[in-house]
């Protein structure tokens, strides 16, 4: 949706059509709730490796933060409320040539305007095994990894990515995607 | 949180010599955080991949990030995906969005969060 500008020739889109300040909102939000604010994380410096080979004959990774289907543990279905129950606290990793049952339930996806009824629009499996079909990339790795979520940049810095960097190179990948809910 | 925790493990795996790419939605988290690569769709979080039942959407998101991975000339490289979510942009207003929220609903939502931290803590403590 776009405002005209009275007279003028400029057609702007309206303010708030930009990307959502989350950081800020997270801030505001939970101080009104009465808890001191997040400190994000945030680096001056970043690491940059170019990839060595063709995506046509890499080895392609991939990461995800959704968690695998617990049962006993409450509503993990589309639609359903925030369920810490839901949560997992290591990394596991799955064959990437299965239909794993992956879940956002544990996670502060957007309730309201995403339904979370179509696994591929969280976890892109699907979509990376087509393209590996048409040749875009040479091969997936053998598994994917999940990534838990946590509030400590300690744990996740010390701990998880640690492990994960550790299981991506016994899959030998060139690249890896990773994707956040 | 999903969004800082892949850009710390993008970051660590980066460190180390292995190319990476992050499909997301939270803009202003990676790009803080500060990441090699990054694809950004400017849609609800929880739709990183495209979005819902469209596999169209889905393979043109994909088809982006990984060109963002071949072609990225530098570090802190963005590109954002030119699919839209709707229209009509009113969506990004509603993200906790404490305006709509009276007195009495703020006092619900912190006792909800602390259920979920401790619910959360037995569990962490008990894996």
């Amino acid at each position: 949706m776009t405002t005209n500008v009275s007279g003028g020739k400029a057609v702007f889109a309206e303010e708030h059509d930009a990307p959502i300040p989350y950081m800020q909102r997270t801030r505001d939000y939970y101080q009104a709730l009465g808890f001191s604010p997040y400190r994000w994380a945030h680096f001056a410096d970043v690491p940059f490796a170019p990839l060595r080979v063709p995506l046509s004959r890499a080895r392609i990774g991939l990461i995800t933060t959704a968690a695998p289907f617990q049962p006993g543990v409450g509503d993990q279905g589309p639609g359903a409320a925030y369920n810490a129950a839901a949560k997992f606290y290591k990394v596991y990793s799955d064959a990437s040539d299965a239909k794993p049952d992956l879940r956002i339930s544990h996670v502060g996806y957007d309730r309201r305007h995403t339904s979370a009824e179509d696994i591929n629009t969280y976890f892109p499996l699907d979509r990376l095994r087509e393209a590996v079909t048409t040749g875009r990339i040479g091969s997936l790795a053998p598994r994917f990894h999940g990534s838990p979520t946590n509030r400590s940049h300690r744990v996740t810095m010390e701990s998880d990515a640690p492990e994960l960097l550790r299981r991506c190179r016994e899959d030998r990948v060139d690249a890896v995607v990773l994707v956040p809910t | 949180m999903c969004h800082q925790t892949v850009s710390l493990a993008a970051r660590h795996i980066e460190a180390d010599g292995i190319p990476t790419v992050i499909m997301g939605c939270a803009k202003d988290i990676v790009e803080h955080c500060g990441v090699a690569r990054f694809l950004f769709s400017d849609f609800p979080l929880g739709n990183s991949g495209g979005r819902p039942f469209d596999v169209e959407s889905q393979t043109q998101t994909l088809e982006l990030a990984l060109r963002v991975l071949e072609g990225a000339p530098a570090a802190r490289t963005t590109v954002q995906s030119p699919l839209r979510w709707s229209a009509d942009a009113a969506w990004k207003l509603d993200y906790n969005d404490l305006s709509k929220l009276t007195p009495e609903q703020i006092t619900e939502r912190r006792k909800e969060f602390e259920m979920v931290k401790a619910v959360a803590k037995a569990k962490r403590e008990g894996t």
